[in-house]
Formats: structure tokens, sequence, C-alpha cells
């Protein structure tokens, strides 16, 4: 996977991503396309949203996004969720909009370089005195551009990891304590198609019925039917998955169960004492943030022992190679670089507002994006799931390989 | 009233404590301090209780199944959380029309409250993956709509008819009120940012602040999309509840979580827990049965009666 030296890597996607049915033909110098690990797309968006959380300058926002958008249209499969990103981009022009209008209408930021006056508007007194409009500064508004921007840009990239990263897999590597939760949303995610077809049949045998109608009478009489077959298919569903061993159970010694259900709750009270800390500025620091990491790393070590009272064996797991460790490296690369540009030159990854100033790029924050637009040429190809063939081959399970709601459910759930 | 899934005393603490924990995580712009030491910046805070949340939802959750959920509960849960999740693009778009609630109060009501959070976590869950997406937005969603399901449960158990159907009426339109009023708070420091008139003051008096949020909320949703929201939650509660409370009703008898499964083996003692760390042979047996545990779930069912 990462045998090409950086100097052929701007060659070979671009052979894998020849047409498809000329794809494996080619494939022979270029790389096999796969779906990496989703946990690795997630590790490289956070770290990227934590760099966009370190800066207002809006080139480096803007860099960021553009970086984020690029990696995602070379890197995305054709599944349904590879097609959200233009929403995340739509949620994020409507942050910017926002905070640009709430400074605009509600006021706040003031600043010399007025643009226009609006007329005020004061409300009653219940309002908390708040006035509407009145003038309207340059400072102010871009305030409001860079702070939204700044949240926009962190959406962003946690969008680019929703269309990356196939979010069944990622279920399939949860946490064993958190296995009969995923395996209830695996359920889920694969009933909800057939409620559709649940749909078409109540209908199409009502209409056989001959009872016509609209409205709310129509409505209960297909709703109620749809929702007791689903009830019912529950039920057929819970015998398949006893009959096929699901819930079984490792046998843990009493004194092991205590002492993980004591490290939950010793972790709990910590974060409760964590917040606190954090919320009140009169106790000493340690109290904090440091106290709620180490509470919530207690009560995660408690649910992770607590999890290997669950036993189960996985169809094709999903390994981290060197390509996954690459990505998730550039996401965490991205973040520190970003921190230490922050605390080289703190000035120009917070441009100041007043007075007015042109933001600036330095040699560092390029490199930061360098760094994360990498995983473009980084990551294997995507798998393009070519409909047909995937539905003729044999059902490529997506779901742990104990759960076994597919035989039931008609539908198998292939990524779609 | 059946509780599909039973929730021990250690795990009520938990889920106590991490709600405590969780509602700090929404809350945290009335009680935060003017000049924080260990948050440098206000613009900081928000983040970290974005990072937390997930976690303590997690942990809740985690502790919540650690007793082993049972295979027809969590059938249950996948096929009710699939029918939330069909139902919500069904109102989305259209202002205040919320068709996600109803369901997962009437499920709350019949199967108990540690179900109904599980029920609210998982729908909203399912339902981002599905169609809405995975934000930062979607663990403080996933967290109310579990409190909605959980308060649901805690209902008074003995009503019946129209009383029932008029109170959980009621505890649907509070509850879409509060959800509204959960959702703003916690995108409250986001969508204004920090110094319009309406923001929240760092280590202002919380009275002050609950003030702004007031004024915050009433001008940018209460009126319109909570007010829609409880209208027509109430309203498919009352509509459609009666029938949806029995279908739930003889799922729930049917399913038969209260009868309790005892295996009588001439090897060893029995385990007289619900059969979770038996062999798989002793589960093939116990579905076996399953036809006829339906009806009346209080005569216990003795499978393997020799």
């Amino acid at each position: 996977m990462t045998d090409r030296s950086p100097a052929g890597s701007g060659v070979s996607p671009r052979l894998a991503e020849a047409p498809q049915d000329a794809r494996s033909a080619m494939t022979g110098t270029g790389r096999l396309p796969r779906a990496l690990h989703p946990g690795a797309w997630w590790l490289w968006a956070f770290g990227l949203a934590t760099a966009a959380s370190h800066t207002t300058n809006p080139l480096p926002l803007a860099l960021l996004i553009a970086a984020a958008a690029l990696v995602v249209v070379r890197r995305r499969g054709n599944a349904p969720w590879a097609f959200a990103f233009r929403l995340y981009l739509v949620l994020g022009a409507v942050i910017v909009a926002m905070r640009v209008v709430f400074r605009l209408v509600f006021g706040g930021g003031q600043g010399e370089h007025v643009l226009l006056h609006l007329p005020e508007i004061p409300l009653p007194a219940w309002a908390a005195g708040i006035r509407l409009f009145g003038p309207v500064a340059a400072e102010q508004l871009l305030g409001g551009f860079y702070d939204g921007l700044r949240l926009a840009a962190m959406l962003v990239c946690l969008g680019a990891a929703n269309a990356l990263a196939n979010p069944k897999r990622l279920l399939k590597a949860v946490p064993g304590a958190l296995y009969a939760v995923s395996t209830a949303v695996v359920v889920a995610l694969s009933v909800a198609p057939q409620l559709v077809e649940s749909v078409l049949r109540v209908r199409r045998a009502r209409r056989l019925r001959g009872a016509a109608g609209q409205g709310l009478r129509a409505l209960r009489g297909i709703a109620l039917p749809v929702l007791a077959d689903a009830l019912d298919r529950s039920l057929a569903l819970a015998a398949a998955m006893d009959s096929r061993g699901y819930g079984r159970t490792a046998a843990i010694p009493a004194g092991q169960r205590a002492l993980t259900g004591g490290l939950v709750l010793a972790g709990l009270v910590g974060v409760c004492v964590g917040t606190y800390g954090l919320l009140d500025a009169t106790v000493p620091g340690y109290l904090g943030l440091p106290m709620l990491l180490a509470a919530l790393a207690t009560a995660v070590v408690g649910m992770l022992l607590a999890g290997r009272r669950v036993h189960r064996s996985r169809y094709r797991p999903d390994r981290w190679r060197i390509t996954e460790l690459a990505v998730a490296g550039c996401g965490a690369a991205t973040a520190a670089a970003m921190m230490a540009a922050g605390s080289a030159d703190p000035d120009r990854l917070y441009p100041p507002v007043s007075p007015l100033t042109w933001p600036e790029l330095t040699p560092l924050m390029l490199l930061t994006i360098v760094v994360a637009v990498a995983p473009a040429w980084l990551a294997p190809p995507p798998a393009l799931a070519a409909k047909p063939a995937v539905e003729s081959a044999p059902n490529p399970p997506d779901g742990t390989t104990r759960s076994a709601p597919r035989r039931d459910t008609r539908q198998p759930e292939t990524p779609r | 009233m059946t509780t599909a899934l039973r929730v021990a005393p250690r795990t009520a603490v938990v889920l106590a404590l991490a709600s405590v924990a969780a509602l700090a995580t929404f809350s945290w712009p009335f009680f935060v301090p003017a000049q924080p030491e260990s948050m440098a910046r206000t613009t900081e805070a928000p983040l970290v209780f974005i990072a937390v949340l997930p976690v303590l939802l997690a942990l809740v959750l985690a502790e919540l199944s650690s007793g082993g959920i049972d295979s027809k509960a969590l059938a249950m849960l996948g096929v009710l959380a699939a029918v939330n999740a069909a139902l919500r693009p069904l109102g989305a778009g259209t202002a205040g029309i919320e068709t996600v609630f109803f369901l997962l109060v009437l499920a709350g009501r019949v199967f108990g409250p540690g179900f109904g959070f599980l029920l609210g976590a998982i729908s909203l869950f399912a339902s981002a993956l599905l169609t809405a997406g995975v934000g930062p937005w979607l663990p403080f969603q996933m967290l109310a709509a579990a409190w909605i399901g959980l308060g649901a449960g805690l209902l008074p158990a003995r009503l019946r008819g129209r009383a029932e159907i008029a109170v959980l009426a009621g505890y649907g339109a509070i509850a879409a009120y509060g959800y509204g009023l959960l959702m703003n708070l916690w995108f409250w420091p986001f969508s204004t940012g920090a110094d319009t008139q309406l923001s929240y003051v760092a280590g202002a008096p919380v009275l002050e602040n609950l003030h702004r949020f007031a004024v915050f909320t009433a001008v940018t949703s209460t009126f319109g999309w909570d007010t829609g929201r409880a209208i027509t939650t109430a309203m498919a509660i009352v509509l459609v509840g009666p029938a949806v409370l029995a279908a739930l009703r003889r799922a729930a008898r049917r399913a038969a979580f209260d009868a309790p499964v005892t295996f009588a083996t001439t090897r060893g003692p029995a385990p007289s827990a619900s059969g979770t760390d038996v062999g798989s042979r002793m589960r093939l047996r116990d579905t076996g049965q399953q036809p006829r545990i339906e009806g009346d779930p209080s005569p216990p069912p003795s499978p393997a009666g020799r």
C-alpha cells in the first residue's frame, strides 16, 4: 500500500482512477482501491478540526476547508453518505451568515469604521434593555465573520470524515462494552429500508380490500399495521438472534466486576468534580481540566474492562495498516503544526479586528495545509461499489457475525 | 408496566452522575467564571465540553447495557429506532413539525425508563447515520432525546385510559419545549459568539445570564419551532396514542420480558437469571418455548420441565 515513492505518488491515483473496467488491469503499477479504516479518517478529521479551532485567521481557515474538500473529492466512494459533504458546506455557510446577522441585529463588538447607520429599535425593559440595529461597524461584522468561519471550518472537517468513513464499518470497531448498543443501531439501519417495503405492502392490501380514503383515517390504516408488522418482526429477529447464540457472555469473577464498576463510578464522580472545578475560579487549578481528563480516563478504562465480558468474533475485521497510520498521522501533525504556529506567532493566528489589519500567512501555516491535504494522495483510491457486481457477489457482511440479524432481515446490508 | 430493561442500582447511580455532568455541558454559560485559570480563552470552553459529552454518553450507554440486554429488548430497540429514524425526515424542513417524540414517549411509557433512555439515544444516532448527518450536535440531541424517553418511563404507572393519554400528551408537549430549550442552550454560545447583546456574559450573575438566554430563545425559536413541535407531539399522542399503546403493549406481552426464564438442567445448579450466561445450546431450547409464553406472563414458564 505504501510502496510508492513520494515522487511517484502523484501518478498512481490517476492510474487507479482510470475507467472502472480498466482498473483491475492497471493496478499492477497503481495501488489497489480499498476502503480505508474509518477510524483513520475520523482521526484525520479531528486533527484538522483541532487545527481550525486554534486560529481565527481566515486565510488558513479557508485553506483548511479547501484541503478537506479536495481530499473528499479525491477519496470518497459512491455510497450515499459520501455525498453528504455538500450539506456540511451549506451548514457552514449558514453558521457564518448567522454570526454576522446576529452582530448586525443585536450589536456587540463596537468599532470605529461605521459602515452604515440603521435605525435603532429599543426593546422594552423585560427584554434585558436590548436595542436592535443601530450603527454597523466593520470591526463588528469582521469579528462575527472570523468566529463563524472558524466554527464552519471545524464543522466542514467533521463533514469530511462523514463523507469519507463508512459508518457501518465504524460500528464494527466500537469497544466491547458498547457492543449491544451498536448491535441495536445495526438492526435499526437494516430495518429502516424494510419499512418502506412494509408501507407499500400494507397500502396494496388496503387497496385490494377497497379501502379508499385519504387523510387521517388512511394514515392510521397504514401506520398502525406497519408498526405492528415491525414489532412482530422484532420478535422474529430476537428468536433468530437467540438461536445464533447472541448474548453469550464470558464469566468474569465478581471481584473484577466490582472493580470495573468502581472505576466507572469513581471516574464519574471525578468528572462531576472536574466540571465544577472548571467552572469555579476559586478552587485550585488542578481540580479543573486535569481532574476532568484523569476522571474521564478512569471511567473509560473501567468501561473497556467491563467490555471484556462480551465475546464476539469479527468477520473480515478492518486492520490498521501503514496507510491508516499515515492518514491519522497527517491529522495529528496538522493539529501539532497549527499549535506550533500559534505559540510562535499568536498575532498572525488571531489577527486583531481593531485596528483593522490584513490577515497574513506564515510558512508554518502553509506547511500545516500541505500536511492536511496529503491524504488526498497518501490514501488508496476508494473501492467504488459497482452496484450489480456487489449484489451478485455473496453478501459482504458488514455487521459483526454474532449479531446475525442479516438472514432474517430480508435485505442484506450491502454497503450502498 | 413491563420493564424491558432492568436498571440496577449501580446503573441508576451512574446514570444520575453522568446526567449531572452532562447537564453542565449544556448549561455552562450560566456558571462560567469571568477569569478562569484553566480556561484561558472563553472560546476554548465550549470545545472542552463538546469533547467531554460523547465520552459521558458512551459511558452511560455501556453501563445501561452492561447487564446484557435481552435479545428481545434489543431487537425491539432496533426496530423502534428504525421507525423513529424513518419518521424523522417526515417533519424535517416543515417548520416545527416534529414526528420523533410521540413514539419515543409512548415506547418509554410501555417499556420502562432504561429502555426509553436507550431508545432516545439510538433513534437519533440511527437517524443521523441514515439521513441527518453526524456532527457536534449529535451527542447533545441524543442525550436530550434519551432524557425524554427516560422521563416517559418514570411517569406514574397506575394511570390507564384517558387519564394516561392526557398525561402523556402533556408530558410530550413539555418534553418538546424542554428539548428545544436544551438545543438552544448548547448552541447559544456558538450562534451568538461572545459579545452581542444576547451572548452570555462570563462571570455575570446566573439570573442575568438566564434572562439573556430567555430573550435569545424567545427571539429565535420558542414561539415558532418549539410551539409547533409541542403541538404536533401532543396531537399525535392524542390521535394515535391509544392504538400505538395497545400495539406496543401487545408486543411487550408477547415478548414476555417479565417472565423469569428458569433452566432446570441435570448438571450443576441452575442459574436463575435471564439466561445470559448459559451456553447457546440452552438458549436454543429457550426460544423453542417462545410461542407458549404468549398471553399472560405471570405464570413462569418452565422450559425443560422434567
